[in-house]
């Protein structure tokens, strides 16, 4: 179904638009659109089926409620509504107050550490070979690569990539910090 | 802020490693300052790549009945997300669907049971003003009809749909002392008529002015109308 819509190119801000003049049909070419990627992506994050289709559903019913606060002018349409999205899985992963380190296993749904790896290199290789993401993340150190793609891919927080990495909490928040800031350099 | 410590909030809130209080501060901030705004959205675009590589995996059936059927309900609280679980049978999926669609029957009959009690307990109950306003604006048109009760609820019913951006919000003032500042009554946070309760204001009395100006989304920082008005009147008390 979102195979098939995928052939036409999307104008999200002017379904956007609609979805914000009260355009049901709109929301729903939306979801035809970009939903099946938006359900990987919540996916990815919240790895169980079941959450990530309930993510998939609230935000769809919260793009159509703030779709009237959307400006073309201040950002990219597809942006907006990835970042509805994006929050609404953290909002879930966060509920369980993760600030801790949490060790690998204690959780049911917290990965082993192979598969973890295979996620966060699969996401890596995904990304077009002459991307400007993919080259300035090469250049990191591999733990911090690492630390930067478990945050956005898995949505994991400081607390869980400490755990993973086994590494202080303090320490971890800084050393992301210093792939940030060398990241942007690269970037831009 | 410096340009750098600018930079990590916005990628830490896009990379969803910042916290509550500093994601509001830079929606703030990006409100008030494009600049902000176009950094923001560039972080986004800049990892957005990364969201381009998770499958594309096929919606459920009957995704969209679902999303549809909440599309006219009022808003309500997201429900809780679900704790991990115990079991790995797949009755439990079945069984938390079953309970869902219960609690939202459930719901729904409270819903209109609260709904029948409220509407009968105004009809039957409800005082009639103490005063009422008609708010022009500065050509001279009615923009909105207020109300007041005994005890400063007022009931806002718009006749006109400000054209205003929507990073901006109409907000409600009046002035219970001639010569004292402004009171906010609050916010028509919807864009709609709306009914605004305010405690400790002393009973509105006729000649009292009130107002509608458009503020920052959020409302005026001061407290104080900042913003370009969107109309205003003397209130009067109706004949009884």
């Amino acid at each position: 179904m979102a195979g098939k819509a995928g052939h036409f190119v999307t104008d999200h801000a002017s379904l956007l638009k609609a979805c914000a003049d009260g355009d049901k049909s709109a929301l729903q070419q939306l979801m035809l659109a970009e939903g099946g990627r938006m359900l990987g992506v919540a996916r990815r994050m919240l790895r169980r089926a079941d959450l990530a289709e309930d993510a998939l559903q609230e935000s769809l019913v919260l793009i159509w409620r703030k779709a009237h606060q959307f400006d073309e002018t201040r950002g990219s349409a597809k942006g907006w509504v990835y970042a509805i999205l994006r929050n609404r899985c953290l909002t879930m992963l966060r509920r369980e107050d993760r600030e801790v380190p949490v060790s690998p296993g204690t959780l049911g749904e917290v990965l082993d550490d192979t598969t973890h790896q295979t996620i966060l290199d699969e996401a890596f290789e995904r990304l077009g070979t002459t991307s400007d993401l993919r080259q300035c993340l090469q250049s990191l150190e591999p733990g911090t690569r690492r630390a930067i793609l478990s945050s956005y891919v898995l949505g994991y927080s400081h607390g869980e990539i400490a755990g993973h990495l086994g590494a202080p909490l303090g320490s971890v928040k800084s050393w992301v910090r210093r792939g940030l800031l060398k990241l942007r350099e690269c970037l831009s | 802020m410096t340009d750098r410590s600018l930079d990590l909030l916005i990628d830490e809130v896009v990379l969803g490693l910042a916290g509550d209080a500093d994601i509001a501060r830079l929606e703030e901030l990006a409100r008030q300052d494009p600049d902000v705004a176009a950094r923001l959205d560039q972080a986004r675009q800049r990892f957005g790549a990364l969201d381009d590589t998770a499958d594309v995996l096929s919606l459920p059936d009957g995704l969209w009945a679902r999303v549809e059927a909440r599309l006219d309900a009022p808003e309500q609280h997201v429900p809780q997300a679900k704790a991990a679980p115990d079991n790995l049978i797949d009755l439990d999926t079945l069984r938390q669907s079953v309970g869902r669609w219960r609690r939202a029957a459930l719901g729904g009959l409270a819903a209109a049971m609260l709904l029948a009690v409220v509407l009968g307990w105004s009809v039957l109950s409800q005082p009639g003003p103490v005063v009422v306003a008609v708010l022009l604006d500065d050509r001279g048109e009615a923009i909105a009809l207020v109300e007041s009760g005994r005890d400063n609820t007022t009931q806002i019913t718009l006749l006109e749909r400000p054209d205003m951006p929507s990073n901006q919000v109409m907000q409600v003032w009046t002035k219970p002392d001639d010569d004292g500042p402004p009171v906010s009554l609050g916010l028509l946070s919807t864009g709609r008529s709306d009914t605004l309760t305010i405690e400790g204001l002393p009973t509105p009395s006729p000649r009292q002015l009130y107002e509608i100006t458009l503020e920052p989304a959020g409302g005026s920082p001061t407290n104080l109308p900042t913003g370009p008005i969107f109309g205003k009147g003397l209130a009067k008390a109706p004949v009884t």
